[in-house]
C-alpha cells in the first residue's frame, strides 16, 4: 500500500511551505514555482492513476496549479496547504470522471500502445515467457481491476483512490471533498463491496 | 457484534481507520468466524491485487507540465489577487501606463534630432485618466483625457526616416504625436500594438520591437508574444528578437516551452537552433525526451543534430 507520503511531507514542512505560501502570496514567483514543486509530483501521481491518461493528467495538473496561483491569496492558513490545494485537485478530477461518465467512456484507452506505462504490463511481459496461463490471468485480472474501478461513482473511486493509493487518512480526505470522516468511511466501504462483487473470482 | 457489522468495518481495519476498541472487537470476531476470517483475507487479496495496478507517470510529464505552468505564470496568467485595470490584450498597455508613464506628456514635446515617429492614433479602447502608482491622474497624456478608445491599425517602419515607425490607430479623433523608437513611451505603443486584435498589426509591431529587446518592458512582451500569440508570424518575429537573449531565465524557458509544446514546425526548428547555440542540460535532456516520439521527420532531424553536437545519445529515453 502507498505510504502516507503527501502528508508526510505536508506536515514535516509546514514551517518552510508557509514562507513559501506567503512569498507567493506576496507576487514572488520563485516562491510559487518552490512550492508547486514540493506537491506536483502527487498531484500529477493522483490525476494520472484516476485518468490513466498523460494528457488528461496534464490538464488536471495545470488547471490545478493555475488555479491554486490565482487563488492563493485567499489561503488563510486555516487548514494545511496541502488539505486545500487536494480541495482544487479533486475537485477537477471528479469533474473528469463525471464527464467520462456521462460518455461512457470505454477503458479501451488503457490498453492504447501510447498510453499510460503500466507496471502489470511489465510484469505480464516478464510471466509471458515463464507460464503463459498466468500471464492469460493477469491480462484477465488488470482487466477486470480497471472495469471494477470504472463501476465505482466518481466519488466513491476518489475516496478509494486517496485511501489505498495515495495513503491519506479519511478524516483527512472527508475535509477534502467537503464532506464528514463518516459519510467517506460509507464510501470506501462501497467502493470495497463493489470490487470484491466483481473481483471475487481473481482475488 | 454481529457478522453483518463486522464485514462493515472490515475494509476500514485493513487501512488502519478503527479505534483500538473497533480493532479489538474484530480482532476477537475474525478469530472465532470462518466467514468473516475469509471476509478478512479476501480484502487482503483484494488490496494487494490492486497495488499491482499503478499507472505510472511517463518520465516526461512532471518536467513538461511545470514548464508549461510555468510559462503560464510568467506570460501573465491574471491574479485575482491584483486585479487588472482592464479586460483585454490593452490591459498589458494600461498596467505599464500605470507604471512607467507619469512622465508621458514629455512626448508632447518637441523631438529634434532623433529620427521622428509619426503615430496617428484612432479609436482607441484606452481609457484616459490612467491612474498613476503615485495617485496623480495623467490629463495630459497625448491621447487626450476625453478620447477613451483606440484601435491600432497599421504599424509600419517609416520610409523615409530610417529607424523610425508610423502607426496608424483608429479614434474618434486622430492625433498624433511623435517619438523616438529609444523612447521607452514609444516603445510602450508599439508594445500595446503588438496586442492588437488584428494579426497583420501585431506582425508588424514585433517586426520593430525585435530591434529593441534591450527593454526589459519589451523583452517581457516578446517572451509574452511567443508563449501566447496564436499567430505563427508573431511567435516567429518575437523569437528572432529574443535570439540574442537565450541565456536569459525567462526566454530559456519560453523556447523550452516551444520546443515542447509548439505547434509549428518552423517556430520549434527555430527555437531548437537558438537553444542548441546555447545549450544546457535541461535542453540537452529535453532533447532526449522528444527525439524519438517527435513525429515530424525533419524537426527530429534537427534535435538528433542538436543532440549530436552535444555528443548525446539520442537513444537513451
Amino acid at each position: 500500500m502507498s505510504q502516507d507520503s503527501a502528508g508526510a511531507v505536508g506536515t514535516r514542512l509546514t514551517p518552510h511551505v508557509d514562507g513559501l505560501i506567503r512569498a507567493a502570496q506576496a507576487g514572488d514567483q520563485d516562491a510559487f514555482e518552490q512550492l508547486v514543486r514540493t506537491y506536483d509530483q502527487s498531484v500529477l501521481r493522483l490525476a494520472m492513476n484516476l485518468l490513466r491518461s498523460p494528457e488528461d493528467a496534464r490538464d488536471v495538473y495545470q488547471e490545478a496549479f493555475l488555479r491554486v496561483y490565482r487563488n492563493l491569496h485567499s489561503f488563510r492558513f486555516d487548514c494545511s496547504f496541502h488539505t486545500w490545494l487536494y480541495r482544487i485537485v479533486t475537485n477537477i478530477c471528479l469533474d473528469q470522471l463525471r464527464k467520462r461518465k456521462v460518455r461512457k467512456e470505454e477503458p479501451s484507452m488503457v490498453e492504447t500502445s501510447e498510453g499510460p506505462l503500466d507496471r502489470m504490463d511489465a510484469f505480464e511481459e516478464e510471466s509471458a515467457h515463464a507460464d503463459p496461463e498466468r500471464s492469460f490471468w493477469n491480462r484477465e485480472l488488470k482487466q477486470r481491476i480497471e472495469t471494477a474501478l470504472d463501476d465505482l461513482t466518481p466519488r466513491e473511486r476518489m475516496v478509494f483512490e486517496l485511501r489505498h493509493y495515495q495513503g491519506l487518512r479519511l478524516r483527512n480526505i472527508g475535509e477534502m471533498l467537503g464532506t464528514t470522516e463518516e459519510a467517506a468511511k460509507n464510501c470506501l466501504f462501497r467502493a470495497t463491496q463493489k470490487m470484491r462483487s466483481v473481483l471475487g473470482d481473481f482475488t | 457484534m454481529m457478522c453483518d457489522d463486522i464485514a462493515k468495518l472490515i475494509p476500514l481495519y485493513y487501512y488502519g481507520e478503527l479505534t483500538p476498541d473497533e480493532e479489538d472487537q474484530v480482532e476477537e470476531h475474525t478469530h472465532e468466524c470462518t466467514t468473516c476470517s475469509s471476509a478478512m483475507e479476501q480484502q487482503r487479496t483484494l488490496a494487494a491485487a490492486l497495488d499491482r495496478r499503478v499507472h505510472e507517470v511517463p518520465s516526461y510529464l512532471l518536467e513538461d507540465c511545470r514548464a508549461d505552468l510555468m510559462a503560464a505564470v510568467h506570460g501573465g496568467a491574471a491574479r485575482a489577487a491584483r486585479p487588472r485595470p482592464s479586460q483585454g490584450p490593452w490591459s498589458l498597455f494600461l498596467e505599464a501606463l500605470a507604471h512607467s508613464f507619469g512622465n508621458f506628456n514629455q512626448l508632447q514635446k518637441p523631438i529634434g534630432a532623433v529620427a521622428l515617429i509619426a503615430i496617428g492614433f484612432f479609436g482607441a479602447r484606452l481609457t484616459m485618466g490612467v491612474r498613476t502608482p503615485g495617485g496623480t491622474v495623467n490629463e495630459n497624456s497625448v491621447f487626450g483625457a476625453e478620447d477613451p478608445y483606440h484601435t491600432v491599425r497599421s504599424v509600419q517602419p517609416d520610409p523615409e526616416h530610417a529607424g523610425a515607425v508610423v502607426i496608424t490607430f483608429d479614434e474618434t479623433r486622430r492625433r498624433q504625436t511623435r517619438g523616438s523608437m529609444e523612447d521607452p513611451n514609444i516603445q510602450q505603443l508599439l508594445v500595446a500594438a503588438a496586442h492588437e486584435d488584428n494579426a497583420a498589426v501585431r506582425v508588424e509591431s514585433v517586426d520593430i520591437l525585435k530591434n529593441q529587446v534591450r527593454s526589459s518592458e519589451v523583452r517581457d512582451a516578446l517572451v509574452n508574444l511567443l508563449a501566447q500569440d496564436p499567430n505563427d508570424g508573431v511567435r516567429l518575429k518575437a523569437m528572432e528578437g529574443l535570439r540574442g537573449m537565450a541565456n536569459d531565465p525567462s526566454v530559456r524557458r519560453v523556447l523550452l516551452h516551444v520546443v515542447r509544446a509548439d505547434g509549428n514546425t518552423a517556430v520549434k526548428m527555430q527555437a531548437i537552433d537558438i537553444l542548441s547555440a546555447n545549450r544546457d542540460d535541461a535542453f540537452v535532456g529535453l532533447m532526449q525526451a522528444l527525439v524519438q516520439r517527435e513525429p515530424n521527420d525533419s524537426v527530429r532531424l534537427k534535435m538528433e543534430k542538436a543532440l549530436r553536437e552535444a555528443n548525446a545519445s539520442a537513444g537513451i529515453f
